[in-house]
């Protein structure tokens, strides 16, 4: 089976195929000889080449969290399709959307005003800590759809930016 | 022993009270909002009771609820844990009229070191020393007058201050006047007042504090200090025991110090008094935190020392059995707190649903924590997910044990500080000592795993998804072990048992 998978901007391609009491993992056409065996229910043990390790995995749908001494590493499985629309470069509308249930401490922005890739548009609170949300894009904001003070849920859209 | 405690608090803290209570043999009583009700404080409680809405508010900073459920369920004692009611003199106060022992020191002691303008005098009459300044709000000519005798450099803050706003930092006088002008101005537009104070800037800071048993019959004593200045967003976040910053002349006198404080306000039960220390050894008293501290495991692993379960012997009348003189330190102990939360976007909160918990094992390490597989981390409370901390014979061996035992955890869910707690472990400076309050905003290269080889979590997520395809494959069957065993034992004619 091959399958496409995207870790931030980078895409690999990966096979897995079973050749005799053997697996063996392609890596953009690399060859490796995997031994490994599932010990819980979201835990690997891996042996390459003699080296010994346990990697944590999470698998909700397409999107995969593997977790490596401690690190996180999302992992987008995706199909042919996918990977066209994913080579455009991010642009059109952006919605700001709120990461957890938070409240909005301070909007930052203007509907009109101009802001910049990754420039922070919108704080807000949660956990007794406040977080800035950045702008995906550079363009203009079009949208505000919330107030100072507001309780948001996770998902609730924010703002909106747009490159046109 | 009190027949009957309730806990007034939540999280890991409850399930470390919850634990001593046991071992002491009294009923652990738990209360618990809605969104705590598969909380691990509540399964290893024997009691619990709900107690209201999420939101704190609503819940565990409710007094009377609390009071409500202590009498009801014939609790003689409070611990309190620590945030929440733990340092509220009204909450103390009450548990005094209702006759119910709260597990802490007196109201009075809590009113006492809870104003930092009361504590500063208290700490300025036993001769304790105090970050050199103004005493309060300064005139212009008086401003400067303060910067000559303390010495540069100095701050200039603004008495109605917080956020870094009204605040300057004035390191030559030629700079004074329009520093102070400036500040001024800012404390004008920000708070209405421009009244401000001057004190001597302490560089690169190191946060030290002093542990405090004190018992109800005179006995005062301290086990020793904790380092805790590896610090984000002004929270601790790696803390240890002893401190490889200061000397055994140091130790005495700031334990000495905290204690003469301690007595002061004859104080019972645990506290800490917290110092801020420049690089040469000259420590300032900052506050003293009236409950048990959050980093308390620490002192304990290298005293031996159960400070959750003397609180509870001395709120119940009992002495300590020692004295200062019987007390040593013992080896070296390391905690991380673990944070369900992104150290790359600058340590923004991660709650979520915690599909799977492995923890570390092994001689001297010790997981204070209420996770578990399927719980959940609600944005109702702090993120804080455990507190992991080991035990070695030395500084070395206990930042070593601690960085393989971080590689040990494994939390699938949420994302987590664990990668940068390890490259902290790993970075030379920390190994060697040399760090202030200021280490993680130099190195912002721990946030982030960096260049490591991808080509492992590669083929781990590749297997996920075959075995999750072939577990796909044959859920299109009808056997499930269960099912599969259940039709063996219809067949055979057994039962099942």
């Amino acid at each position: 089976m091959t399958y496409t998978f995207k870790i931030k901007d980078k895409v690999f391609s990966v096979e897995i195929n079973q050749e005799k009491d053997q697996t063996v993992v392609q890596i953009n056409e690399k060859d490796i000889p995997v031994e490994f065996e599932k010990i819980d229910k979201n835990l690997y043990s891996i042996i390459l080449d003699g080296k010994s390790l346990t990697i944590g995995v999470l698998k909700d749908g397409k999107n995969i969290q593997v977790v490596m001494d401690g690190d996180l590493f999302e992992i987008e499985a995706i199909s042919e399709r996918d990977q066209r629309k994913s080579s455009q470069t991010l642009s059109g509308v952006q919605e700001i959307k709120s990461p957890m249930p938070s409240r909005v401490v301070k909007i930052l922005k203007e509907i009109g005003d101009e802001v910049a890739a990754d420039e922070g548009i919108v704080v807000v609170e949660a956990m007794k800590m406040e977080s800035e949300l950045k702008s995906p894009i550079e363009g203009k904001v079009t949208d505000v759809l919330v107030n100072e003070g507001d309780a948001v849920e996770a998902g609730n859209t924010l703002l909106i930016v747009s490159s046109d | 022993m009190f027949n009957k405690i309730l806990i007034a608090n939540r999280g890991e803290i409850a399930v470390r009270i919850i634990r001593a209570c046991k071992e002491l043999g009294s009923t652990a009583i738990a209360v618990y909002s809605d969104a705590d009700r598969r909380s691990l404080h509540v399964a290893l409680a024997d009691e619990a009771y709900h107690i209201g809405g999420s939101a704190p508010s609503e819940s565990y900073l409710v007094i009377d609820k609390i009071i409500e459920v202590a009498k009801k369920s014939g609790a003689e004692a409070i611990h309190p844990g620590f945030g929440f009611l733990s340092e509220n003199e009204e909450f103390a106060k009450r548990c005094e009229k209702e006759k119910i022992v709260f597990i802490g020191p007196s109201a009075e002691a809590i009113r006492l070191m809870g104003d930092k303008i009361t504590a500063r005098k208290i700490a300025q009459q036993a001769k304790v020393p105090l970050v050199p300044g103004s005493d309060g709000a300064v005139t212009d000519v008086e401003a400067s007058g303060v910067a000559d005798k303390i010495g540069y450099p100095v701050m200039i803050k603004a008495s109605a201050g917080g956020g870094g706003k009204g605040m300057r930092l004035v390191r030559e006088k030629e700079e004074f006047e329009s520093s102070l002008r400036m500040a001024r101005s800012e404390a004008r537009s920000s708070f209405g007042d421009d009244s401000v104070f001057v004190e001597r800037f302490v560089e690169q800071p190191r946060h030290v504090e002093i542990q405090i048993m004190a018992d109800k019959h005179g006995n005062t004593l301290h086990l020793f200090e904790r380092e805790c200045s590896i610090q984000r967003r002004h929270q601790k976040v790696i803390e240890e025991a002893p401190s490889s910053a200061i000397s055994e002349k140091t130790r005495k006198k700031m334990g000495e110090v905290a204690v003469k404080i301690a007595k002061a306000v004859k104080y019972s039960g645990a506290g800490t008094v917290e110092f801020i220390m420049d690089q040469k050894e000259n420590f300032y008293f900052l506050e003293m935190n009236t409950r048990v501290q959050v980093e308390h495991p620490v002192t304990e692993m290298i005293t031996g020392f159960d400070i959750v379960k003397w609180m509870v012997r001395i709120a119940n009348g009992e002495k300590l059995p020692f004295k200062q003189k019987d007390l040593s330190i013992n080896g070296w102990a390391v905690e991380c707190r673990i944070y369900a939360e992104d150290p790359s976007t600058n340590f923004m909160p991660s709650p979520g649903h915690l599909t799977y918990v492995k923890t570390p094992g092994g001689p001297g390490i010790r997981d204070d924590s209420s996770i578990y597989s399927g719980c959940d981390i609600t944005s109702f409370y702090d993120p804080m997910l455990s507190k992991l901390v080991v035990w070695a014979d030395s500084r070395e061996a206990a930042i070593d044990k601690m960085a393989s035992a971080l590689k040990e955890y494994v939390v699938l869910g949420v994302k987590t500080n664990i990668g940068f707690l390890i490259r902290v472990m790993n970075n030379e400076e920390f190994r060697q000592g040399k760090f202030d309050t200021g280490f993680i905003e130099r190195h912002p290269e721990l946030l982030t795993a960096g260049e490591v080889d991808i080509e492992p979590a590669i083929i781990a997520a590749a297997l996920a998804i075959e075995d999750s395809e072939e577990t796909i494959e044959s859920d299109k069957g009808p056997q499930s072990n269960w099912k599969l065993l259940g039709r063996k034992a219809g067949l055979s004619g057994g039962t099942l048992i």
